[in-house]
């Protein structure tokens, strides 16, 4: 992946405890364990159970884990849990950055800013591109250039990336030479 | 709104309010003062007949009271003179000069919810937030610590803002981390008092894991005297002494020196002059990490020299 | 004497679009020097400069009707050029306060304000508007207070709230853009909303504006200016658009250079507001085209040598790249290498005929 410069695309540190606040919740859209840097001490874990569970859930392994059966259901639970959450709490996410961001989005709805929640990219670096002229979502893309859903034209991805859409911004790569197309690069795997 | 240099106004109207508490009324002498923002101070400029004082206080008018401005001024038993003077000599009808309102104190837009703790007379900027917290609808409560002798007054002052309150007398308070304890998240919380008191309330906020950006404290005219210590000015060639008990934008003033300077309190940036030599002891609250480790800037306003002395780019 | 507002100016499609003598006399030229590079160039904000467009609070001039009606026409094709988040109500009426009582102090023959209490009534002569409303209540205009007074003034504005020691622009009236989408950059911190500018993010230029910014104090305004190049009279140059005017690069000539290309200057000024707390960011956009430049001498020289110097990188970011040889090509012989003064001013009274 090239850099391209652009200073909005966020950066990912590892995510580890932050001992100021007085609960922790991590949740994450894989169904991995949370980093052992956030430490076991009355951490809560959520996760999404992967697909291949088709909608069952076991049982958690130990207190303070919860699993759910996809991504909508989790985001609906946490927005839920937020409304009723008091001052101390620090969030944790991993997961892909349009994830991570509509993660970040409720929770900056709830009352959360940005001293208060911890995001760590993982996963595939898929990346969700907004048509700057049509507005259309292109989700998963993977390549330097891609055809819009919405309008056809041939957008680039640049680097510059709204926490707020949780996505990259798209814009026609030929619209000064119409035509002039080069080929797109498999840069997001 | 573009202001330059002092608004020209005098004293309408002078009420005692406690032994020790009198509110001051303002108007302009023509015209109307700009809007002042929530929890703003102003610099006001009093002439005595031997010197000059330049003193910061919050105003207790809202931001649509643009006729007069109040503020309530504590006859402080070691003061560098502002508050003797406004106490004892100041007259209606006299003149003052009145610096453009600066507001280092804001109300978070993005809070959900507002807790304010004042401490005694810090209850000055909270006058200004309550009509406009109450008018944008804002959930909040205000909390104000005082000595029992003046539970009635600041009790009258609140009302008089439309506010509802909890005045802790010193007989009967609730302790600040029951107060900040099982508060929603987006919570701020804002405080104004002595020293103590602000440092009890971040103390107590950061031991429940509020953010620091949640925290908000008014400060200006706390960091007090130190170590005298002199002063040479590059350009001019002037020495100046700085007497313990004087801060060194005030030593610059009563020589003279146009200084430029703003919140007097370390906060604005507004009087950082440039350092040729010297050990500075930053006390301001504007400096980078960097910017205090370079040692180029001070400023005048709160700052001292570790040194014994500084040569400065004025 | 009032201002003498262009009734038929066009920047779209068919292009009508012309400035006074006057009107070319008073443009912000950018370049005060030889060179351009980025840099904190921040000054105050006090009435006067180097050229009549200095003189106020926020600069009217002869495009005023104009350009309002152009707005009016981005707005409804794309009501997403306004966008206000909801917790910036406080400094939409700020903006309205500012924008309303420094257009009736500096314009009197144009704009008038009277005030009972909280019932205002705003007179705009130039647009005849004639508007009764009690302030602090939304419901009393025909839209939002920020729409209602931006729809009303020359140039983008931005609302920036300021918090956790950095500054976010949630909310703005961008229609006149150099291509940048407020749909996309709201809600941004500082420095991701300059995200794409190369080269200044590493010599600090952000770093140092923002803490700059951070400290800026009601009632002392700063302002700097901005450039870039545009082909045609054309505001709106907004990434949404790009489809529609990026070809117009592909359009430059030898013959028609001088008639294409304007230069496109931003004035912009930013006020710390009262009771939000915010920072109203004012962008006013001005157009001359080579042409009117080339009949001030100075500023016909200095664009010569500034776009002979100018690092490639700050060509390509503004767009520069296809035509800036046939600028300079057209502009080589009438540079002589002369000393030229300092500073932005034309150092001269009257023009030649156009």
């Amino acid at each position: 992946m090239t850099d391209q410069g652009i200073k909005s695309r966020p950066i990912y540190a590892a995510l580890h405890r932050d001992s100021s606040g007085r609960r922790h919740l991590y949740i994450s859209a894989g169904s991995g364990p949370p980093p052992e840097a956030l430490g076991p001490d009355g951490l809560e874990s959520w996760a999404v159970a992967p697909t291949s569970c088709e909608g069952t859930l076991r049982r958690p392994d130990r207190a303070g884990e919860r699993r759910f059966r996809s991504t909508r259901q989790l985001m609906e639970t946490l927005e839920r849990r937020l409304a009723s959450e008091r001052m101390g709490l620090r969030l944790y996410a991993e997961g892909p950055e349009d994830f991570l961001w509509d993660v970040y989005g409720i929770a900056q709805a709830q009352g959360l800013g940005r001293q208060e929640v911890f995001l760590k990219q993982s996963g595939s670096l898929a990346r969700r591109v907004q048509c700057v002229h049509c507005k259309t979502f292109n989700e998963g893309v993977t390549t330097t250039i891609v055809r819009c859903a919405g309008c056809g034209a041939n957008l680039f991805v640049r680097d510059h990336f709204s926490r707020r859409l949780s996505a990259f911004q798209g814009v026609k790569v030929d619209a000064e030479q119409p035509g002039d197309v080069p080929q797109a690069e498999r840069a997001y795997p | 709104m573009i202001l330059d240099g002092t608004i020209p106004a005098h004293v309408s109207g002078i009420e005692s309010l406690s032994p020790t508490l009198k509110r001051f009324r303002f108007e302009p002498e023509r015209g109307h003062f700009p809007t002042a923002a929530p929890g703003a101070h102003i610099l006001v400029t009093l002439r005595g007949p031997e010197r000059v004082w330049k003193n910061a206080y919050s105003l207790v008018t809202p931001p649509e009271q643009r006729d007069a401005y109040a503020i309530i001024v504590r006859r402080a038993e070691e003061s560098r003179g502002g508050s003797h003077f406004l106490h004892d000599h100041l007259r209606p009808g006299d003149r003052v000069e009145i610096g453009a309102p600066a507001s280092l104190f804001p109300i978070a837009n993005r809070a959900r919810r507002h807790v304010l703790i004042g401490g005694g007379i810090g209850i000055t900027p909270f006058l200004s937030f309550l009509p406009v917290l109450r008018a944008r609808g804002a959930a909040f409560e205000l909390h104000q610590y005082c000595t029992d002798a003046e539970t009635e007054i600041f009790g009258r002052l609140l009302t008089e803002a439309g506010g509802a309150a909890t005045i802790h007398g010193r007989t009967s308070r609730r302790a600040i981390a029951e107060i900040l304890a099982d508060q929603p998240l987006g919570t701020h919380v804002y405080t104004c008092g002595p020293e103590r008191l602000m440092a009890a309330v971040e103390a107590a906020a950061l031991d429940l894991g509020w953010p620091s950006h949640s925290i908000h404290q008014e400060s200006f005219g706390g960091a007090g005297g130190g170590a005298p210590f002199h002063v040479r000015l590059a350009r001019s060639g002037r020495s100046i002494a700085v007497s313990e008990t004087q801060s060194l934008l005030e030593a610059l003033e009563a020589a003279g020196i146009e200084a430029p300077c703003l919140c007097r309190g370390g906060a604005c940036g507004v009087c950082l002059t440039g350092v040729i030599d010297g050990e500075v002891e930053h006390r301001d609250h504007v400096l980078t990490e960097e910017e205090r480790a370079g040692g180029r800037l001070i400023a005048t306003c709160v700052s001292r020299a570790r040194s014994g002395a500084l040569v400065l780019d004025l | 004497m009032g201002i003498q507002f262009r009734q038929d100016e066009r920047f779209r499609e068919s292009f009508s679009y012309f400035n006074s003598d006057a009107g070319v006399l008073r443009f912000p030229f950018p370049f005060g020097e030889d060179r351009y590079m980025y840099s904190v160039n921040i000054e105050p904000h006090t009435r006067g400069g180097p050229t009549p467009a200095f003189a106020h609070a926020f600069d009217i001039d002869e495009h005023y009707i104009a350009e309002c009606q152009e707005r009016a026409l981005v707005l409804a094709d794309d009501p997403g050029r306004c966008q206000v988040l909801p917790h910036m109500m406080p400094a939409q009426w700020d903006t309205l306060e500012l924008l309303m009582e420094s257009l009736s102090a500096d314009y009197p023959e144009h704009f008038s304000l009277t005030k009972d209490g909280d019932s205002w009534r705003w007179i705009n002569r130039p647009l005849g508007i004639d508007q009764s409303f009690v302030f602090g209540r939304p419901e009393t205009l025909p839209c939002e207070p920020f729409e209602y007074i931006t729809r009303q003034a020359q140039g983008d504005f931005t609302l920036q709230d300021q918090r956790d020691d950095n500054l976010f622009v949630d909310g703005g009236m961008v229609t006149t853009q150099a291509d940048w989408s407020l749909d996309f950059d709201i809600g941004m911190s500082f420095h991701e909303w300059h995200g794409p500018v190369p080269l200044a993010h590493d010599i600090g230029v952000f770093d140092r504006a923002l803490r700059f910014l951070l400290r800026l104090q009601y009632g002392h305004p700063v302002r700097r200016l901005n450039w870039t190049m545009t082909i045609n009279p054309r505001l709106d140059t907004s990434p949404e658009n790009y489809p529609d005017w990026g070809p117009d690069r592909t359009t430059v000539t030898p013959e028609n250079v001088a008639e294409k290309v304007h230069l496109r200057v931003e004035l912009q000024t930013l006020f710390r507001l009262p009771r939000s707390n915010a920072i109203l960011f004012g962008i006013r956009c001005y157009l001359l085209s080579l042409k009117d430049i080339e009949r001030v001498e100075k500023w016909r020289k200095r664009l010569h040598r500034v776009l002979t110097t100018l690092p490639p990188e700050l060509a390509e970011y503004k767009g520069l790249t296809r035509y800036r040889d046939t600028i300079l090509a057209h502009l080589a012989p009438h540079d002589d290498g002369a000393e030229l003064s300092l500073g932005i001013q034309p150092d001269q009274t009257v023009l030649p005929p156009a």
